[in-house]
């Protein structure tokens, strides 16, 4: 991770999407809003473009650095280890 | 036929694709499996979000948002979002650097290695082949539903036994044979390519079906409109009372019809008069129902008290009508109310025996083009033996009782979409990006590619709750119609021939680009973790291991087939249990990368915990057959993944852990010895 504040701002963010997921203040909704669209879909379709923000800020703050030009080692490793 | 001709050029297209494909192969197995880690951001989304989206997206999602309403898309779609994306960024992206860095193909050969064990890989194989079969069989199943549906009547005299259109297990065939060859052709980098290309038709397609359909309903507005009148209840997660009262008044009227039936049958009542008769449909205030005469005399018998039933009668009178098992001797002495009622297993195959030995039903089932009678167009056109069917569950079954959602259920299907981690086909896609930047589109799309996805496919299933087919005025979908059938159903009586023709591509398009990746990775990983790992090093040359794993890869098609044409299941609770038994393996795949106290041993409590505790709660569950199943209130997944995990922490603490060699290589911040 690029530093321990962006990884807890995305983690504190999925938690708060995790939370935000379980809308039983909607369970009883069945009204609809904008004249078709049910609230129990609405919500949770704003909670995948919520998702999608939260997943675009993990990729700016932290996205792990990986070394991509690293010597790469040959296959089979697993032959050398018995159990 | 338009539609079958459509379909036909649609499936020829693709295997010029996967031939194409084939022309840019390098001719070596890497090339093969992991197509030279060459994909770009672009395409990796697309792979990665056609293989997850399958017949389960499209199909399961209608039919289950008809089953349970618009709760559906919170249940596995929105958690999906979260968790799919979680998955490519804390496992894919690090699985990737560990694949490229030491050079594995395939999951078995990076626990191999990171559990410092051989034989992790004898127990993990069949179990992750044996997960991967009823994944495919949601696809090969789906395939053949679709296509039979779609091309109902393309046929003059042949298939009559199957409405006139393409059987089921030929439509599964074709369409498995199709993914064979262009597999077998184009390996991975043709399978990226199909993915990508079929990605892009099916969203396309999709929201075309969707305008489309809904333009035919009137417009969304009043398609909703329809559902807030007719069933609320699938607007929400909860019943709303009018469905409740509904459903009572459809019970009671249901039992009258079970209990004048029964009385029929054994002689507890005599015939009706024509006078009574008459006086019964005066009587009758009901819905103009096929069997109305039927209902009116059962209602006229029990309003008159015509006869009496001892409680073991009526339990029997019940248990007949909806063509229940039953051990005679075991009934209860209570009466079985409606929640009793169906936890006895359904027959298998009664409508069709029911709708058989209906003289009406039987009357009226020929080819659904001709007219019954030419003179008379106001009779209709023949039926469909599906349609029998349905008109026989319709006419006798006991009315399905809504249900509110449990939110505790509804919190642990959480768990579901966990599975994404171990899929071993996603693993075998992660290794093929071309960077660890490649990941960051797809990590951040995904959520909005499945809302785009699933939005139209639940509101379709909630709409055709309610719908009214504009060509007869009466209910577009009758009662206890399968929800397997819903979309196809939807886009056959709703869009003209061609369109209905090219979204059933689009369809086919989604349940394919998930089968061509299952169908190579199970190659791969039988090439890789068997046949070569158990022999000396270049005893087979490329060429042969790739005959090996497409020879493999036709068995397991074969086995998936073959379980395809028994008794079929619906593809959401299919796939809610294979995905289940994925991730309870999801602790094993996150521990080895993060936790670094994970044993060998604990590794293989994990395993066998994840494996049994899935095999017991299979079993208990019908084999799948009872689709509310739960366990302790909450989904059996949530029970099996805290089961796995337990087991291998606390085994992994009591033994000795691992070598300072693999902790090394695996970890960073760990010094040599």
């Amino acid at each position: 991770m690029k530093n321990n504040q962006g990884k807890y701002l995305v983690i504190g963010l999925v938690v708060l999407l995790v939370i935000l997921h379980q809308d039983v203040w909607f369970w009883k909704s069945h009204e609809p809003k904008f004249g078709f669209m049910p609230v129990a879909l609405l919500w949770h379709a704003g909670i995948s473009v919520a998702a999608s923000i939260t997943w675009f800020i993990a990729t700016k703050v932290a996205w792990p650095t990986f070394e991509e030009n690293a010597p790469v080692e040959a296959a089979e490793a697993t032959e050398e280890n018995g159990s | 036929m338009t539609q079958l001709i459509i379909i036909t050029i649609y499936l020829c297209l693709l295997l010029f694709l996967g031939v194409f494909a084939g022309k840019l192969f390098r001719g070596t197995s890497k090339d093969y499996m992991l197509a030279s880690h060459s994909i770009g951001p672009f395409m990796l989304l697309m792979s990665l979000f056609g293989t997850t989206m399958t017949a389960f997206a499209l199909v399961g999602s209608t039919g289950e948002a008809y089953k349970i309403g618009a709760g559906v898309y919170g249940l596995l779609a929105s958690s999906s979002g979260i968790i799919h994306s979680l998955c490519f960024f804390v496992l894919g992206v690090k699985l990737w650097d560990l694949g490229r860095k030491y050079g594995y193909t395939t999951q078995i050969q990076y626990f191999r290695d990171r559990l410092e064990s051989d034989k992790i890989g004898v127990i993990l194989f069949p179990i992750l082949v044996g997960l991967v079969i009823p994944y495919l069989l949601i696809g090969v199943m789906a395939s053949g539903t679709v296509i039979n549906s779609i091309t109902e009547g393309a046929f003059k005299t042949a298939f009559a036994e199957h409405d006139y259109g393409i059987p089921p297990w030929l439509g599964s065939l074709v369409i498995s044979i199709v993914v064979l060859i262009y597999v077998f052709f184009g390996g991975m980098r043709g399978t990226a390519m199909a993915n990508t290309a079929q990605t892009i038709v099916f969203m396309i397609l999709g929201l075309i079906t969707f305008v489309v359909i809904s333009s035919k309903l009137g417009g969304m507005a009043a398609a909703t409109e329809e559902v807030v009148k007719k069933n609320p209840s699938k607007m929400m997660r909860a019943v709303h009372p009018d469905d409740e009262k509904s459903f009572n008044l459809k019970y009671a009227q249901w039992e009258r019809l079970a209990e004048f039936n029964f009385a029929k049958k054994n002689k507890l009542v005599d015939e009706l008069t024509p006078e009574q008769k008459k006086a019964a449909m005066k009587r009758y205030t009901g819905r103009d129902l096929p069997h109305k005469p039927l209902l009116a005399q059962a209602n006229y018998a029990a309003e008159e008290q015509l006869f009496t039933l001892s409680v073991k009668q009526q339990n029997l009178a019940r248990l007949q009508q909806d063509d229940r098992l039953y051990d005679e001797a075991s009934l209860p002495k209570e009466l079985i109310k409606h929640e009793a009622l169906v936890t006895y297993k359904r027959a298998g195959g009664a409508d069709a025996k029911g709708a058989a030995s209906s003289k009406m039903i039987q009357s009226k089932i020929g080819h659904p083009d001709h007219f019954i009678d030419k003179k008379d167009k106001a009779k209709g056109k023949y039926w469909t033996r599906k349609k029998a069917k349905g008109v026989y569950r319709a006419t006798s079954w006991s009315p399905d009782k809504p249900h509110p959602m449990n939110p505790w259920k509804f919190l642990t299907y959480f768990f579901v979409p966990l599975s994404v981690g171990m899929f071993p086909h996603l693993f075998q896609h992660w290794l093929t990006a071309k960077s660890a930047d490649s990941f960051k589109l797809a990590v951040v799309a995904h959520p909005v590619f499945i809302m785009i996805v699933w939005v139209p496919c639940v509101l379709l299933g909630v709409w055709m709750t309610s719908a009214i087919n504009p060509a007869t005025g009466g209910p577009l979908i009758a009662p206890h119609f399968p929800p397997n059938a819903i979309l196809p159903a939807a886009v056959k009586a709703l869009t003209p021939d061609a369109m209905a023709g090219l979204l059933t591509a689009g369809i086919l398009a989604a349940i394919m680009s998930s089968l061509d990746s299952q169908f190579l990775c199970v190659g791969t990983m039988f090439t890789t973790d068997i046949v070569t790992h158990y022999s000396k090093p270049g005893k087979y040359s490329d060429k042969q291991l790739i005959v090996i794993a497409r020879m493999f890869i036709i068995g397991i098609v074969a086995v998936t087939y073959l379980f395809s044409l028994f008794e079929p299941r619906r593809v959401f609770t299919l796939g809610v249990w294979c995905f289940s038994g994925f991730s309870s393996l999801f602790p094993l795949i996150l521990a080895s990368l993060y936790w670094r106290r994970l044993t060998k041993a604990g590794a293989y409590a994990a395993v066998i915990t994840a494996g049994a505790s899935w095999l017991y709660l299979f079993r208990d569950s019908g084999y799948a057959a009872n689709a509310e199943y739960d366990f302790l209130g909450v989904m059996p997944v949530a029970t099996m993944t805290v089961l796995s995990t337990t087991s291998m922490i606390v085994v992994s603490l009591v033994t000795k852990p691992p070598s300072n060699a693999t902790l090394k290589k695996f970890f960073s911040g760990v010094g040599s010895d």
